[in-house]
């Protein structure tokens, strides 16, 4: 019937162009996927999986080479955990790699990741076995966060007892810090002591530089030498007079009036004897009878509180 | 009252009479295969530019609208992944499945009801040829096949349009852009979304062909057999969707 079909070649185009395209992304999604391909199976058990799910990416080195192939409980407290994982990493994956269950960001997915073991070591075979670390738990997390957080508030509420006592108390920090008669007390204080000290200050230097007998006792040498000569002087001349005495009590002129002196000086100490003896014997008597007046004093204390105790 | 529903059940038992004999007729020979390859010229190929912008407009103006909202949560990395599914999921055979709906649907109708109304068929009839397998299992199949891979190119000429629509305000690469998108993608993304789309081309071309065929006689009832061809070709394409994403749903 339509004997020139021109279109032909246009209908092909459109239907291969049309299937190539399906075709490539069943072939690039099933890629990504890991169901072509070689892969391999690495199998690991976990306490818990916290919400890993089959299909998660499998990672090793922060690279995508795998999913997660099933999930499966073994015994009440382990997990099975099946990988699938791309051939060309079994190489770098050792047998003492760990795998270890993280979080995608923070919304994100459940991510498998492997961390490579020690390089000295054989790679993992297919279906091997390999060992795990048990992931934090966002519980654990949320636990030593309350625990903080607990400490935080009573931190808060001391701090705020602190401040309020700061406000109203009358301990010296306070004051310091709210009452103003104190403040200024203080300041006079200060000026005071600002006044003194730079007096202080206008006196040392006097005493440094000044000519005044005081400064010149302390900084000038050369009077300290005069002073040490006249001292030495001075010394000679008591010896001096020392002498002269002991020659003038020799004297006749004045032997008398030494002698006579000597008899009055005795006479003196021996009424003083007398009057010190007499007093000891006075003092003796009076003390006994205060020591009676004491005893009954502190027997009359002590009967009140045996009173009182009763009581 | 009672006509009312009888006429309701009768056109139900005609239309699936009319499809039990598209099943019947489409494996016996002689294959009408020229036919067919001229009807799939005029529904696919002559489709392409119309469902390619369609898609295209559809990728980037969903791009641009999401944008807003993932940008508040700070997630405009995943615009590709979200586009892409949007589009295989649901958008790029919908949409398509309509564009084909008020193309095909009202034409073929138009064809065959202006056929039936001038008594082309019945002269076929007379001159042994089979109406049925020469018009209708051609035009049926074509459709059935034809629409999806339709849909296939919406979906390709809309992620394109994504990609254009990503980088009207961020700069990413065309290969990090499909890495993503194929990041996002799995199967049971795709499979679902594709054999939804061989039902919606089997429904476009038979209700284009049952309401041309069983047009009434004179010129007004050619125009309602495209209408009502259109009407029903949409109506359907919607319950379909609705129960083939239930039944997706319910298995996977």
């Amino acid at each position: 019937m339509h004997k020139e079909p021109g279109y032909t070649w246009k209908l092909g185009m459109f239907v291969i162009i049309g299937l190539v395209l399906f075709v490539l992304t069943i072939y690039f999604v099933g890629k990504e996927k890991n169901l072509f391909g070689s892969t391999f199976h690495l199998k690991t058990k976990f306490k818990t999986v916290s919400g890993l799910e089959v299909g998660n990416n499998v990672r090793f080195s922060g690279i995508n080479v795998g999913t997660v192939k099933n999930i499966e409980l073994t015994t009440d407290t382990s997990v099975m955990v099946i990988l699938l994982i791309k051939d060309d990493v079994q190489q770098f994956i050792k047998a003492d790699a760990t795998a270890s269950i993280g979080s995608d960001g923070l919304m994100g997915d459940k991510v498998l990741t492997i961390s490579p073991g020690t390089v000295s070591l054989p790679p993992v075979k297919d279906n091997d076995m390999i060992s795990s670390k048990s992931a934090i738990e966002m519980e654990d997390v949320m636990g030593s966060v309350k625990a903080s957080v607990d400490n935080a508030g009573i931190i808060t509420a001391q701090l705020a007892e602190f401040s309020y006592k700061m406000n109203n108390g009358n301990g010296a920090l306070s004051k310091l810090i709210s009452d103003e008669a104190f403040s200024s007390s203080l300041k006079s204080t200060l000026t005071n002591l600002q006044t003194s000290s730079s007096e202080f200050a206008k006196f040392t230097t006097k005493m440094n530089d000044g000519k005044g007998a005081l400064s010149k006792l302390v900084s000038d040498e050369k009077f300290g030498k005069t002073l040490d000569s006249t001292m030495s002087n001075l010394q000679a001349g008591t010896k001096g007079l020392s002498e002269n005495m002991e020659a003038a009590k020799n004297n006749i002129l004045l032997r008398g009036y030494f002698n006579k002196k000597k008899k009055a000086e005795a006479k003196e100490a021996a009424a003083l004897k007398k009057k010190a003896d007499l007093k000891k014997k006075n003092d003796l008597k009076k003390s006994g009878a205060g020591k009676k007046i004491t005893d009954e004093k502190e027997g009359g204390v002590l009967n009140a509180t045996d009173s009182s105790m009763q009581q | 009252m009672v006509i009312y529903l009888k006429n309701i059940f009768n056109d139900a038992g005609d239309i699936t009479l009319f499809a039990a004999r598209f099943f019947k007729e489409v494996l016996r020979p002689p294959f009408e295969i020229k036919e067919f390859i001229r009807q799939c010229y005029t529904i696919g190929y002559k489709s392409l530019p119309l469902v390619g912008i369609t898609g295209f407009i559809m990728g980037m103006v969903l791009t641009l609208q999401s944008r807003p909202t993932l940008a508040e949560f700070g997630a405009e990395s995943w615009l590709p992944g979200m586009v892409a599914l949007s589009l295989i999921r649901e958008i790029a055979p919908v949409i398509t499945a309509l564009i084909c709906a008020g193309k095909i649907s009202s034409g073929i109708g138009a064809e065959l009801g202006s056929m039936k109304v001038t008594e082309q068929i019945d002269a076929m009839e007379v001159s042994a040829i089979n109406p049925y397998k020469y018009l209708v299992v051609t035009r049926i199949l074509a459709t059935t096949l034809m629409v999806p891979l339709l849909v296939v190119f919406a979906d390709a000429v809309g992620i394109y349009g994504g990609y254009i629509g990503i980088n009207i305000h961020a700069d990413v690469n065309l290969f990090r852009y499909f890495s993503q998108v194929l990041a996002s993608l799995e199967f049971l993304d795709i499979i679902p979304a594709t054999i939804k789309t061989f039902f919606f081309g089997f429904f476009i071309g038979m209700i284009g062909c049952y309401k041309g065929f069983t047009a009434a006689n004179g010129t007004e009832s050619v125009g309602k057999a495209a209408n009502s061809a259109v009407v029903a070709a949409s109506l359907t394409i919607f319950i379909i969707d609705m129960l083939a994403v239930q039944i997706t749903d319910l298995f996977f």
